[in-house]
C-alpha cells in the first residue's frame, strides 16, 4: 500500500517508490522524524534513571513503602488524554500551577506549550510523570528476583553500599534494565495521545511526531498511500529495536518446540 | 550509630514525601480545580482547597457533552473486548501449547512477530478494511482490533507450557474431549494468568485513543478518551482562556475516577498483570 497513491475514494494507483522518494524532500516528515527522535532521546534516559532510583528506594523494607509504590504507579492508570488535559492546565503560561510556583521563587516561567522552544519539553515532562510508575513496577519485580543470599554474602565481606549497588544490584538487574530500555524506546517512538491533546503538533511543527504525521496525512489529508509509507518507516525503526528485544528475550522463552 | 540510623530514617521520609507529592499533586490539583468557580481559577493565588465549592463545572460538562454516553461506550467496548480476548487467547494459547497440528510452529512465530506491530503501524490498511465493509463508526470497529491482540495468546501459551500435563492426560483417559479439558481443567488452573491478561486488556482498551479517534465520528460510539480530547482541541496549540479549565478538569475527573478506584481495589492483581505482560510480552 505504501507503494501507491491513494485517496480514500477511487482505487490505488501504483507509483513504485515515489512515496519514499517524496519523503526525503518532505520537510514536515523530516521534522516529525527529528522531533520523535528528540522525544525518545530525552524521555528514555530520564525514565530509566528516575524509575531505577525510585525502584531501589522503594525496595527497602521501611515504613510507608507500600504507600509509595501505589502513589508512584497511580499516574499510569490514567488515560494519556486525561494526563494531557491535566498537564496542559499545570503548564498554562499565566495561571498554571508550575509557573505560579516558579514565579513565587522569582523564576519567570516559560510559556511552555505555546512556545516552540519549550513545547516539546512540556510534553516530555508530562510523559515522564505518566510513565515513571510503570517502569518502576518492572524494576521492582526485577529487584525482587535477586536472591537475598548475594546481599548477605556482600555484607559479610564488608562491602559498602556503593559497592553493593554497582557490583551486585546493577549486574544482576541488567537483563531487566535492557528490557525496560527497549520497551521504553519502542513506546516512546509511538508517542501521539499527549501530543494530540496538548499541542496538536504545534506550535507550528514544534511537536509534530511520526504517529501524528501518519494521522494527519492519512486521515486529515486523505493521502492513504503516503500515510502508509510513513508508517512503514516507523515500523522499520520499531522492528530494529524489537529484534534486539527478541534476542535478549530468547534466553527466557522456551524453545519453539517446547 | 544511633544518630546515623535516625538520619537515614529522616532522609527516607523526606524522599517518600517528595515522591508522594510529585506523583499525586497534579491529580489533587485537577480535583481541586474542578470544584472551583470561574473566579477562583484564573488567578495566581494558589488554593489547594477551594474557597467555595461548586458543581457548576460538572453541570456544564454534562449539559454540553454526552459524557455519560461516552462512559457507557467505553465500558461496553472494554468489557466486551476483555471477555473476547480471554476466550480467544486462552483457546489459542492452549492449542499452541498442547495440540499437535501442521503449521503450529509457523503460527507461533506469526504470533510472536505480531507482538511488535502496534496499531499505529497497521492503522491505514485497518481503516480501509473497516470502511470497505461499512463498519467504521461502529462498536465492532472499536472492539475487533483489540480482540485480535496477540500479547494474551503469548502469555497464555507460556503459562500452559509451564503447567504439567498429567491432569489433562488423566481427563483424556477418562474420555473428556479437548474442549471439555480446556473448559473444566485448564481454565480453572489458569486463573492468575487470565487475571493478568484481563486487567491489561481492560486497561489498554479503556485508555486506547489513536484508533477510536480515527474510527469514530459520532457520539453514539465515541469513547471517553476521544470525548475528553475534545475539551482541548477547540483551539489546538493555543492557550485557552484559563477559566475554561474548570470544565476540562471536571471532565478529566470523570474519566480518571473509574481506573483509579479500580486500581486501588485490585492493586495486587494490577501490579502482577503489569509485570507479567510488561516483561514477558
Amino acid at each position: 500500500m505504501s507503494f501507491t497513491e491513494w485517496t480514500i475514494v477511487g482505487s490505488p494507483e501504483f507509483t513504485g517508490l515515489a512515496n519514499y522518494q517524496d519523503m526525503l524532500s518532505d520537510q514536515r516528515f523530516l521534522t516529525a522524524l527529528k522531533n520523535t527522535v528528540r522525544f525518545v532521546a530525552f524521555t528514555v534516559p530520564a525514565l530509566i534513571v528516575l524509575s531505577l532510583l525510585v525502584a531501589i528506594f522503594l525496595n527497602q523494607a521501611r515504613r510507608g513503602r507500600a504507600l509509595g509504590r501505589v502513589a508512584v504507579f497511580t499516574p499510569y492508570v490514567l488515560m494519556p488524554t486525561v494526563v494531557g488535559v491535566i498537564w496542559t492546565w499545570l503548564l498554562e503560561k499565566d495561571f498554571g500551577l508550575i509557573n505560579v510556583y516558579l514565579g513565587k521563587l522569582g523564576i519567570p516561567g516559560p510559556p511552555w506549550l505555546v512556545d516552540p522552544d519549550y513545547a516539546m519539553f512540556g510534553i516530555i515532562v508530562t510523559t515522564v510523570w505518566w510513565t515513571v510508575g510503570f517502569n518502576t513496577v518492572l524494576f521492582l519485580a526485577g529487584l525482587q528476583d535477586i536472591p537475598e543470599e548475594y546481599y548477605e554474602a556482600a555484607q559479610i565481606d564488608g562491602a559498602n553500599r556503593m559497592q553493593v549497588f554497582f557490583l551486585i544490584t546493577i549486574p544482576l538487574l541488567s537483563p531487566t534494565i535492557f528490557m525496560v530500555i527497549l520497551l521504553s524506546i519502542i513506546n516512546s517512538f509511538q508517542v501521539f495521545d499527549q501530543v494530540y491533546v496538548m499541542t496538536s503538533g504545534g506550535p507550528g511543527t514544534a511537536t509534530l511526531t511520526l504517529v501524528h504525521y501518519i494521522y494527519t496525512t492519512a486521515f486529515q489529508f486523505r493521502k492513504m498511500g503516503y500515510g502508509a509509507a510513513v508508517a512503514s518507516v516507523l515500523f522499520a525503526i520499531l522492528i530494529t529495536f524489537a529484534l534486539l528485544q527478541i534476542r535478549l528475550y530468547r534466553r527466557g522463552v522456551r524453545g519453539i518446540d517446547g | 550509630m544511633r544518630l546515623r540510623i535516625q538520619w537515614e530514617q529522616i532522609v527516607w521520609y523526606i524522599i517518600l514525601v517528595v515522591l508522594l507529592v510529585s506523583s499525586l499533586a497534579p491529580i489533587v490539583w485537577m480535583l481541586s480545580t474542578s470544584f472551583k468557580p470561574e473566579a477562583q481559577i484564573g488567578t495566581t493565588e494558589i488554593r489547594w482547597i477551594p474557597k467555595t465549592f461548586t458543581l457548576e463545572n460538572y453541570q456544564r460538562v454534562v449539559d454540553q457533552f454526552d459524557i455519560f454516553g461516552w462512559l457507557v461506550n467505553s465500558i461496553v467496548v472494554a468489557v466486551i473486548a476483555t471477555v473476547l480476548v480471554l476466550i480467544l487467547d486462552s483457546l489459542a494459547g492452549y492449542a499452541l501449547a498442547r495440540m499437535e497440528f501442521a503449521g503450529r510452529n509457523l503460527m507461533f512465530i506469526l504470533v510472536i512477530s505480531m507482538l511488535f506491530v502496534p496499531i499505529q503501524i497497521t492503522v491505514v490498511p485497518l481503516f480501509l478494511i473497516f470502511s470497505k465493509v461499512n463498519l467504521t463508526d461502529t462498536f465492532p470497529a472499536l472492539i475487533l482490533p483489540i480482540g485480535a491482540n496477540v500479547t494474551g495468546v503469548f502469555i497464555m501459551r507460556q503459562f500452559f507450557m509451564s503447567i504439567p500435563s498429567e491432569l489433562e492426560d488423566a481427563a483424556y483417559v477418562d474420555g473428556a474431549g479437548a474442549f471439555r479439558i480446556w473448559w473444566s481443567i485448564v481454565l480453572p488452573l489458569a486463573r492468575s494468568a487470565s487475571t493478568a491478561v484481563a486487567i491489561v486488556t481492560f486497561l489498554s482498551a479503556w485508555n486506547s485513543f489513536f484508533w477510536p479517534l480515527i474510527v469514530t465520528r459520532t457520539d453514539a460510539v465515541r469513547t471517553l478518551p476521544v470525548g475528553i480530547a475534545q475539551f482541548m482541541s477547540t483551539r489546538p496549540g493555543q492557550s485557552m482562556n484559563a477559566q475554561a479549565y474548570g470544565m476540562s478538569m471536571a471532565g478529566a475527573v470523570f474519566a480518571a475516577a473509574p481506573p483509579i478506584i479500580f486500581f486501588y481495589v485490585l492493586q495486587r492483581q494490577f501490579i502482577r498483570g503489569i509485570t507479567t505482560t510488561g516483561l514477558k510480552g
